[in-house]
C-alpha cells in the first residue's frame, strides 16, 4: 500500500477503505435491532425455553453433542446439564442482548453477543429458520464494525469525558510520537475492519435477496403467480386465517404481489447503487411487514427488515432526530428540550457524510 | 449557554479526530522518513510494514469471505463443483445460508402427524391409546397469536422435514444422523403426548406416528370447500420410548 505503484491508480480505493469508517449510523441501527430482537426473541419464548434450548428438550444435549461432533459446531450450553446453569445461560442471554443493544462498551459486547447467538442458535438447530440465521450471521459480522460509536452509552460516555477533559486534542499532542503511531495505526485497523465488515454485510444482504429471488424464479407456483395462495393456506404460516383467506379471494392481486416480490428480490443487488434503491427499500420494508403479520413470521421480518437499514446512509440517520423535532413542533407537540448531546451528536456527521458518504455509497 | 459551548468544542474534536484520521497517511510518510533518529526509523517502518501486511491480510480475508459465499450459494457450477470442499469447510457451520422460504415452491401440503402410545397391561397384553394429534397443538397455539413461538411453527414442522430427509421414502435409519433424527422426533412426540394427554401418570412404552399429507387445493377449483383428500398416509413402526431426563 505504501510502495509506488499501487498508491497511484488505486488511491481513491484505499483512501475509501482506510480513510473512514462509513455508515457509523447505520451499523449502530444494525446494533440496536439485532439487540433488540434478540432480546424481544428470547422474552418471547420465556415460556419456552426449556423445550427450546434447555436440558429438557427434546433434542437433548447428548443429540446437541453428537451433532457437534459431526459438525463442529460449539454452544456453552452444552457445559452443563444442569437446570440451575441454564438458567443462569438464559439470564446472561438477556443481560447481553440488552447491553449489546445499548452499547454499552460495544466491542467486547458484541463479541459476547455474537458467543450467545450462536451458542443459543447451534442449540436448537433444528427449529430455527431464515430469521434467526440471518440473525446470527449479523451477530457475528458486527463485531467486526465500529457498531458502538453512534446511538450508545459508549458515544455518550465518550462526548462526557470530552466535555469534561475538553482537552483530548490537547492531550494527544503531548503523547510521544511512537504512542501517537500506534494510536494511527489502531485508529486506521479498526476503520479497515470496520469497513470490511459494513461491505460483508452488504454482499450478505445482497446474496441473500438475490439467491431468495433466483430459487423462486425456479419454482412453478411463482411462475404461474399462484404461489402465495399456497402460502396463504399452510396452518402453520396462518395466524389469521380470516385475513388469509379474505386475501385469497383476489387471485389478480396474488398474483402480483408475487411477481412483484421476485422482481424485487432478484433485482435489489442491482439497484443498490442508484436512487431506485430507496423505493425498492420501502417495498421490502412493505413485502416484510406483510409477512409479519399474515403469516406470523416477526422475527424473520424484523431481522430482514434491520438488515436492509444497512443501506440507508448516514445523512438520512443524523437528520432523523432534526426531521423528529420539526415534526412535532408542526403538529404542536412541545419535546422537552434536546440535551446538548442530542443535539449536538446529529451536528458533526452532517457535515462529513454529505460531502465523502454520498460518492462512498 | 453551557450547553452550547460545549457543543461547539465538540464539534471541532470531532473534526480534529477525523482530520488525523483520514489524512494520517502523509505527514506521518514525512515525519518518518525526515526527522526520527536511527532506532526510533526502524520502529516506525516495522510498524508501517505490519499495519499495511494486517491490512492487506483484511481485505483478503474479506474478498475471500464474499466469494466462497457468492459459490454457496450461487446454482451449482463449475467452480463450486470443483472447490466444494473449500467452500464448505469456511461456510459451515457459522456461515451457513439458508434462504429458500418458500422457494422454489412453496410447500402445498399441511402435514397432519398423529402419535399414539402403547403401554403393557396388567396382564402382559399391550394397550394401544387411541390416535393423539400432535400438529393440532402447532395450529392451535399459531392461531390468533400475533407472535407464534419457534416450538409451534419450527419444532414438529423442521423435525419431519428433517426426517424425510434423511430416511426417504423408507423408516428404517440408515445413518447416524437418520438414527438421531428418529430419537429427536421420538422425543418430541413422546413430550407432547405426556404433556397434553390426561393420562401422564404412567410411563409411555412404545408410541407410533402417522403423518397425513393433505394438499392445499389449487386456486380456482371448488375443491377448497370439500376437505382435502390426503395424497399420502404414513404410518411409521413402533418405536420405543425412553425417557430423556425430563
Amino acid at each position: 500500500m505504501g510502495s509506488e505503484q499501487l498508491r497511484k491508480p488505486p488511491a481513491a480505493a484505499i483512501k475509501l477503505v482506510t480513510g473512514r469508517p462509513v455508515s457509523l449510523y447505520a451499523t449502530s441501527v444494525l446494533r440496536i435491532g439485532y439487540g433488540l430482537l434478540y432480546l424481544v426473541f428470547l422474552l418471547r419464548e420465556f415460556p419456552h425455553r426449556h423445550e427450546i434450548w434447555g436440558p429438557g428438550s427434546p433434542w437433548t444435549p447428548t443429540l446437541a453433542a453428537q451433532l457437534f461432533d459431526q459438525t463442529g459446531w460449539y454452544s456453552f450450553l452444552l457445559l452443563s446439564d444442569s437446570r440451575a446453569y441454564f438458567e443462569l445461560c438464559y439470564g446472561v442471554a438477556l443481560m447481553t442482548s440488552t447491553l449489546f443493544m445499548l452499547g454499552w462498551r460495544t466491542r467486547a459486547t458484541s463479541i459476547a453477543f455474537a458467543v450467545v447467538v450462536t451458542s443459543f442458535h447451534a442449540r436448537s438447530i433444528f427449529m430455527t429458520d431464515g430469521g434467526d440465521n440471518l440473525v446470527l450471521l449479523m451477530s457475528l459480522y458486527l463485531v467486526l464494525t465500529a457498531c458502538g460509536r453512534r446511538w450508545s452509552l459508549d458515544a455518550r460516555r465518550e462526548r462526557r469525558t470530552a466535555d469534561r477533559t475538553a482537552g483530548a486534542a490537547t492531550r494527544s499532542k503531548s503523547l510521544s510520537p511512537t504512542m501517537r503511531q500506534l494510536r494511527d495505526a489502531r485508529v486506521t485497523l479498526t476503520t479497515v475492519v470496520h469497513n470490511c465488515g459494513v461491505f460483508i454485510i452488504a454482499a450478505q444482504v445482497c446474496f441473500l435477496y438475490g439467491s431468495a429471488g433466483l430459487y423462486k424464479v425456479q419454482g412453478s407456483y411463482w411462475a404461474d403467480g399462484t404461489a402465495l395462495h399456497y402460502v396463504l393456506h399452510l396452518e402453520l404460516f396462518q395466524p389469521w386465517p380470516e385475513l388469509s383467506h379474505l386475501l385469497d379471494q383476489y387471485p389478480l392481486a396474488i398474483a402480483a404481489i408475487g411477481y412483484l416480490t421476485v422482481l424485487t428480490q432478484v433485482a435489489f443487488p442491482f439497484v443498490l447503487f442508484g436512487r431506485l434503491k430507496y423505493p425498492v427499500l420501502v417495498l421490502l420494508l412493505g413485502m416484510h411487514a406483510g409477512i409479519a403479520v399474515l403469516l406470523g413470521l416477526p422475527v424473520f421480518s424484523g431481522a430482514m427488515i434491520i438488515a436492509d437499514a444497512v443501506f440507508l446512509p448516514d445523512r438520512f440517520y443524523s437528520s432523523l432526530p432534526r426531521l423528529g423535532r420539526r415534526t412535532a413542533r408542526r403538529l404542536g407537540v412541545r419535546l422537552p428540550r434536546p440535551r446538548g448531546e442530542a443535539g449536538g451528536g446529529a451536528v458533526p456527521p452532517q457535515a462529513r457524510p454529505e460531502t465523502l458518504g454520498s460518492n462512498l455509497r | 449557554m453551557k450547553a452550547r459551548w460545549a457543543v461547539s468544542s465538540r464539534i471541532e474534536q470531532a473534526d480534529v479526530q477525523e482530520r488525523e484520521q483520514s489524512d494520517s497517511e502523509p505527514p506521518r510518510k514525512i515525519r518518518g522518513g525526515s526527522g526520527a533518529a536511527g532506532p526510533r526509523l526502524v520502529g516506525v517502518r516495522v510498524l508501517k510494514a505490519a499495519l499495511h501486511t494486517t491490512v492487506f491480510l483484511c481485505l483478503t480475508a474479506t474478498l475471500a469471505h464474499v466469494v466462497l459465499v457468492f459459490f454457496h450459494v450461487a446454482p451449482p457450477n463449475p467452480v463450486s463443483r470443483r472447490y466444494s470442499q473449500h467452500i464448505d469447510a469456511w461456510v459451515y457451520p457459522l456461515f451457513e445460508q439458508n434462504w429458500r422460504l418458500f422457494a422454489p415452491n412453496p410447500d402445498s401440503v399441511n402435514r397432519q402427524v398423529l402419535a399414539r402410545t402403547a403401554n403393557a397391561g396388567p396382564q402382559g397384553a399391550m394397550q394401544v391409546s387411541p390416535w393423539f394429534d400432535l400438529s393440532a397443538v402447532d395450529s392451535e397455539a399459531v392461531e390468533h397469536q400475533a407472535f407464534p413461538s419457534h416450538t409451534a411453527q419450527n419444532l414438529l414442522r423442521r423435525a419431519w422435514a428433517t426426517y424425510t430427509e434423511t430416511h426417504g421414502k423408507d423408516d428404517t435409519a440408515r445413518t447416524e444422523r437418520a438414527v438421531m433424527i428418529q430419537k429427536y422426533l421420538n422425543n418430541i412426540a413422546a413430550d407432547r403426548i405426556t404433556e397434553h394427554r390426561d393420562d401422564s401418570g404412567h410411563d409411555i412404552d412404545f408410541i407410533q406416528l402417522r403423518v397425513i399429507t393433505l394438499p392445499v387445493a389449487a386456486p380456482g377449483s371448488n375443491a377448497a370447500d370439500r376437505p382435502p383428500k390426503p395424497v399420502e398416509n404414513r404410518l411409521l413402526p413402533w418405536w420405543k420410548v425412553t425417557s430423556h431426563g425430563k
